[in-house]
């Protein structure tokens, strides 16, 4: 479903990641492991295609970065759902506003946005705090929005770069459980983290990068 | 499609308000450069109406040798009706321009002459096409060149020192209209600029999710075009009132067509539309 073969993708300073090889099967969940600077965020920017790889191949849930075009990321990036350490939200929109952007933004019709949004809302046990805006959320909570947002369009995967980031012990524990729960119910997971503490659970997939380079 | 257009459109409302003052400024210089530019346009009109009536009245005078036949006269008469460019042709005898002498001079020709000199001659009016001073001047080239035609005069001077000013005057009023137009267009880039800064989190979002280019852009040439449409309406509600007292005041005056009014306002919307492309370009890559 994702699948990288030696992918090097260089910034014009110099770093970058290089001869990256990884691969993500529908449902895994699949850690991506290493220290800062290492080139974990640079491994999912290439799986969204905000940056190009200059060579290796990419496949991502039926795009082929071979005869990939520009003009194909928006209907790429509809298949991800993405989430940031910053949440990343609209800060003068309320929650429900928020996580409707992606529908609206897709052209979704008003009823069905309602319908999918609410549903999102209740499975990240936000429901009652639809109408309230970003600032008067927790960070645990406006991280959940963020992650509502990411799987309203239903993505084949969600990509987390390092979603615990920026929240306390108890905050992050709520979140990883909240991931986990969406990956058993089947959506892939594609999770970057400095933090070996948060990789867990013998079944999983731990990919290990170092200095721009993965290690199996 | 309809429910993206809608969104496009309150997406720029929003960001109009946000950047509230240069907004206004835009808005502000496209009436201002909208109505100087309609001004000239109304002023050339009327000129060029004033100048078509002048023409109009201009003949060229064909003096006929004094020794010349009465056939002969014919002759040349029909020769001179064949030349491209001529109206009507209007014969007056020696008998006519003695008579016009006495109207104009107030003395008869006769009590200081013995014999008539005046020569007959044709008063010849021009097509409109040709009315300009280097084609009438060509024309009396050609007809003096006739056998029997001994001198062809017209009023040429006034004609080429209006012609000549009225061109400068174009010149310069069209200069000045494209270094407004050139104005607006960048404060409405800047406009839009100032837009796209303020929203980039915004718009980093829409990519994130899977935003089209085009849906990530419109709001913002909706922006430029709202801006634009506003300027040139206040500039055509200008126009209308400044017709209203003007016509009290001159009545000559022609007013410029109907047509001013959804001019003026589409030449604001392309205003708009191309001071957001500008900024769209520069500050938008996607
Ligand atoms: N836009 C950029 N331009 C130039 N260099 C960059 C850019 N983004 C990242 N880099 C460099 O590329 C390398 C990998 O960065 P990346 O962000 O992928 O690391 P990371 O593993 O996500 O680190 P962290 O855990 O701190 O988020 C780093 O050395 C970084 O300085
Ligand atoms: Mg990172």
């Amino acid at each position: 479903m994702i699948q990288l073969s030696n992918v090097t993708a260089k910034y014009p300073g110099g770093e970058g990641i290089e001869l990256v090889s990884l691969t993500v099967e529908p449902g895994e969940f699949v850690y991506l492991v290493g220290p800062s600077g290492a080139g974990k965020s640079s491994v999912l920017k290439v799986i969204y295609r905000d940056i190009i790889p200059q060579s290796g191949h990419v496949v991502v849930g039926g795009f082929n970065s071979l005869t990939f075009k520009k003009k194909q990321i928006p209907y790429l990036r509809r298949k991800l759902g993405i989430i940031f350490q910053d949440f990343k939200l609209l800060m003068d929109r309320n929650v429900f506003e928020n996580v409707a952007f992606t529908l609206r933004v897709t052209h979704t019709r008003g009823v069905e946005i309602k319908r999918k949004v609410l549903r999102v809302l209740a499975d990240v046990g936000l429901s009652h705090k639809r109408l309230k805006m970003p600032y008067q959320l927790s960070g645990g909570e406006q991280q959940r929005v963020a992650i509502a947002r990411a799987l309203v369009n239903e993505p084949i995967v969600l990509l987390a770069d390092e979603p615990t980031g920026n929240l306390d012990p108890e905050a992050a524990e709520e979140i990883m459980q909240l991931i986990e729960k969406i990956n058993s119910k089947g959506t892939a997971i594609l999770m970057a983290t400095h933090d070996f503490r948060l990789v867990r659970a013998q079944r999983r997939k731990v990919i290990k990068i170092e200095k721009g380079m993965t290690r199996s | 499609m309809s429910s993206g257009f809608l969104y496009s459109i309150g997406e720029g409302l929003r960001g109009l308000r946000r950047a509230k003052f240069s907004t206004f400024v835009s808005i502000f210089t496209i009436f201002i450069s909208l109505a100087v530019i309609g001004l000239f346009v109304v002023f050339i009109f009327n000129v060029n109406w004033i100048m078509t009536q002048i023409k109009s009245r201009m003949e060229l005078e064909i003096f006929i040798d004094n020794s010349f036949t009465k056939e002969q006269i014919d002759t040349l008469r029909s020769q001179i009706e064949e030349v491209a460019g001529i109206e009507s042709v209007r014969y007056v005898s020696k008998e006519e321009a003695a008579e016009v002498f006495r109207n104009e001079v107030g003395r008869d020709i006769f009590e200081i002459l013995d014999d008539n000199p005046l020569p007959p001659s044709f008063q010849v009016k021009l097509r409109p096409e040709v009315q300009t001073s280097s084609r009438a001047e060509n024309i009396s080239d050609q007809l003096a060149n006739f056998d029997g035609v001994d001198e062809v005069l017209y009023r040429r001077d006034i004609l080429v020192i209006l012609e000549r000013y009225f061109r400068l005057f174009l010149i310069i009023s069209l200069g000045i209209g494209l270094v407004l137009a050139i104005g607006s267009i960048f404060l409405i880039y800047n406009t839009i600029k100032l837009i796209i800064l303020s929203r980039r989190s915004v718009i980093e979002i829409m990519k994130l999710v899977g935003a089209t280019r085009r849906f990530i852009r419109r709001p913002f040439i909706v922006e430029g075009v709202i801006q634009g449409i506003v300027g040139g309406t206040l500039a055509a509600l200008f126009f209308s009132l400044l017709f209203q007292i003007l016509k009290t005041e001159i009545p000559e005056l022609i007013v410029v067509t109907q047509a001013v009014y959804p001019i003026l306002i589409i030449l604001g919307a392309l205003l708009g539309l191309i001071g957001s492309m500008f900024a769209l370009r520069k500050f938008l890559k996607y």
